[in-house]
């Protein structure tokens, strides 16, 4: 058996700390591009969308069919089918809740979630399945005291370009333009001649896509099975309350703060490392009950 | 004429009345029908898990229990048998269910308990009800100890028993520890019986954390781990999260370097792993590939790999000992009453076996060998993770020692 490297016996506790923190950030940018999602959905359709957490498992699960079949460059499909399936679901499903009672868009779908939970458990079994970084982001890398895995620094770097993507598109888009602008009076867009449906269904098809983008990510660090949605759905929903629903900079330094706060946790009160996202989210609604960057809706008021 | 006056209401209301009772007793009928033709089929109740995270464990369990009725030619006493499966979502759930099949289906014994906690909860049921209960899967130490009865009937080994069947193993490694195990019983379990185990031998804990149930980031955990350096991590995290847990030890660069061990795992958990990440020391009842297994324990892998198209894992294995087990006690006791098949269980032995399975008399824990495996250096088939390192004890003599003292484990069965 060999020994463990020298190189290791000089760490300090500021060390591992910064490594812990490093680490935690990859699984902060997860649940960030979670929490986007879920705010998008929010934000331009007024949807609490519970099912979520099974889009997220849905795009983990195409990752792993995908890598099989044609190697690692194919999962970059994966969240486009995620997509695909986000805007059927709208057209046949969604759509239908728009203007109701907040309360029948919770049932339908958290009814969904359940479905799609089963179905993926009929398509491809119950068990979890094996799958692994892809090997040439193998092992870590070392920046100083810092000690970072090489996947979970991919991690990171494909999330921030995902993001200021996205922040283009919204920004600098026509349809971006749309969607910001169908969000906030839907009447006037509809006025304008824009057919806001299809916009919407396209914001229903990004907002999932991210999700599927986060399984994707989060496939080969965690165990894929159908039970995975359980351990995605709570942080996110977290995420975005710290946020505020509907705030696409609120969901972003949420969803790294309750990164960074699980991660550090761990290493003072391990009991509580799931906990601590809970007792964060307590104390800033005690100070800003709409969340950090929360906005005002005024449909909903 | 006062004749017709008088008869055609009567008729009409004797026949009203008539047609009333009739219809009463034709509603009634069918009950007394379906108590008598529930005399001719014998139901054994199952409550395992249908869905959610156990759903793998629950099929397979289920799938062994189905083998031992079609090797029995799905008959009991001479009648039908057939198997009655219900749903364990928790253990309230799970209650509730076993109490269905026992008032509305009129089983005559249950096998279940996919994990700890519902197998407590179904276990209170079967003292309540006074109805035979074999548990297929649950570690727990209270089960055959503290909350022990008369009419609960443990398959799985204790979680202190498997510990000492692997310490000696990890003490070859080295003597020092560090503790990573899940915060509830069955975690806490591991790191009581390990620690005591570890003292005992001279060695020492260079850390311990205990990780919340579900945790699905384990890479600050697994830091810690690298900077205290033991010789071996008790990774006491089950299924799930082990999975969770070895694919970033590996990410870390771990795998390999320090091993991991954990006293109880299931195939289907080191399935999820992937080769590329598997690694560590284990403990399991049953290995389909294992060379001193018997005849009937090959006959079961080859009538389970018939019938599924899947290899036997130990989970199935779980089901068949336990479904072999309650139907030999129903067989022997040659009656469907619950006392007599309890009476009868205390003494049944499975002779075609390694070593003779039996339900010890003064707790019903099943004893029977248990094997300390290792992951293979090279995977090569997917459904083949394991080399067996250790099968323990060697004879039937060394169960008792193995399984431990009866001032130990604490369990008053009480009476019928």
């Amino acid at each position: 058996m060999r020994r463990v490297p020298d190189q290791i016996e000089s760490e300090t506790m500021l060390d591992l700390l910064l490594s812990q923190l490093a680490n935690g950030l990859a699984l902060g940018f997860i649940y960030v591009l979670i929490a986007l999602g879920l705010s998008i959905i929010f934000g331009l359709l007024g949807i609490v969308n519970f099912a979520h957490g099974a889009f997220f498992t849905l795009g983990a699960y195409l990752a792993l069919t995908l890598e099989r079949a044609y190697g690692w460059p194919a999962v970059i499909l994966a969240p486009l089918g995620v997509a695909a399936v986000g805007m059927l679901v709208e057209v046949v499903l969604i759509r239908r809740l728009y203007g109701k009672d907040p309360l029948f868009s919770l049932i339908m779908t958290f009814a969904l979630a359940l479905l799609m939970e089963a179905l993926i458990r009929r398509i491809w079994g119950s068990a979890g399945q094996p799958f692994s970084p892809p090997d040439f982001l193998k092992g870590f890398v070392e920046y100083g005291p810092i000690l970072l895995t090489r996947y979970r620094l991919a991690v990171i770097a494909a999330t921030c370009g995902l993001l200021l993507l996205l922040w283009a598109f919204l920004q600098f888009t026509p349809y971006g333009r749309i969607l910001r602008a169908g969000s906030r009076d839907p009447g006037m867009v509809g006025l304008l001649g824009i057919n806001l449906r299809r916009v919407l269904t396209g914001a229903f098809g990004l907002g999932t896509g991210l999700a599927g983008a986060a399984g994707l990510m989060a496939a080969p660090l965690w165990s894929v099975a159908p039970s995975m949605s359980h351990a995605a759905i709570m942080p996110a929903f977290v995420t975005v309350t710290i946020g505020g629903l509907g705030s696409y900079l609120g969901a972003i330094v949420a969803g790294l703060a309750v990164g960074i706060t699980t991660a550090l946790t761990v290493q003072f009160w391990p009991e509580g490392s799931a906990s601590a996202m809970y007792i964060l989210m307590a104390v800033v609604l005690l100070v800003r009950p709409r969340g950090l960057l929360g906005e005002r809706w005024e449909r909903f008021e | 004429m006062s004749d017709e006056t008088v008869s055609s209401p009567s008729i009409t209301g004797s026949t009203r009345r008539g047609i009333l009772a009739g219809a009463a007793l034709a509603a009634a009928l069918p009950s007394f029908g379906r108590n008598a033709s529930a005399q001719s089929v014998l139901k054994i109740g199952v409550s395992l898990p249908k869905q959610g995270p156990q759903t793998e464990q629950g099929n397979f369990i289920a799938g062994g229990i189905q083998v031992a009725l079609d090797q029995a030619g799905g008959k009991l006493l001479g009648q039908p048998c057939q198997t009655i499966w219900y749903d364990e979502p928790n253990a309230q759930g799970a209650q509730q269910n076993m109490q269905k099949l026992i008032d509305e289906e009129k089983v005559i014994g249950v096998i279940g308990g996919g994990n700890s906690a519902t197998a407590l909860a179904l276990s209170a049921v079967a003292k309540r009800a006074r109805i035979p209960l074999v548990i297929a899967n649950a570690a727990a130490r209270e089960l055959t100890g503290k909350s022990c009865n008369r009419y609960s009937f443990s398959c799985q080994t204790p979680v202190p028993v498997t510990c000492r069947a692997m310490a000696p193993y990890l003490l070859q490694r080295g003597k020092k520890w560090y503790f990573l195990t899940a915060n509830y019983a069955f975690g806490q379990d591991i790191a009581n019986s390990f620690r005591e185990l570890l003292k005992a031998a001279g060695g020492t804990e260079v850390g311990s954390d205990q990780t919340p149930l579900g945790t699905t980031d384990y890479s600050s955990f697994v830091l810690k781990i690298r900077q205290a350096k033991p010789d071996v991590v008790i990774a006491g995290v089950p299924g799930d999260d082990l999975s969770n847990f070895l694919k970033q030890y590996a990410e870390i660069g771990l795998k390999g370097r320090i091993p991991v061990a954990c006293p109880i795992i299931g195939d289907s958990d080191i399935e999820a792993v992937g080769a590329a990440a598997a690694t560590g020391i284990y403990g399991k009842p049953w290995d389909r590939q294992d060379p001193t297994n018997s005849a009937k324990e090959k006959e079961f892998a080859t009538a389970f790999q018939a019938r599924y198209g899947k290899p036997a894992n130990d989970k199935a294995f779980l089901g068949w000992i336990s479904m072999t087990m309650l139907l030999g006690g129903i067989e022997a006791a040659k009656s469907t009453e619950p006392a007599k098949i309890v009476t009868a269980l205390e003494s049944f032995q499975v002779r075609d076996m390694a070593i003779p399975a039996r339900f010890r008399t003064w707790d019903h824990q099943l004893l029977h060998r248990w094997l300390v495996v290792g992951v293979k250096d090279k995977v090569t088939d997917p459904r083949d993770f394991f080399d067996i390192l250790e099968s323990v004890p060697k004879t039937a003599d060394g169960l008792d020692a193995l399984y431990g003292a009866q001032a130990d484990i604490g369990c008053t069965l009480g009476d019928l």
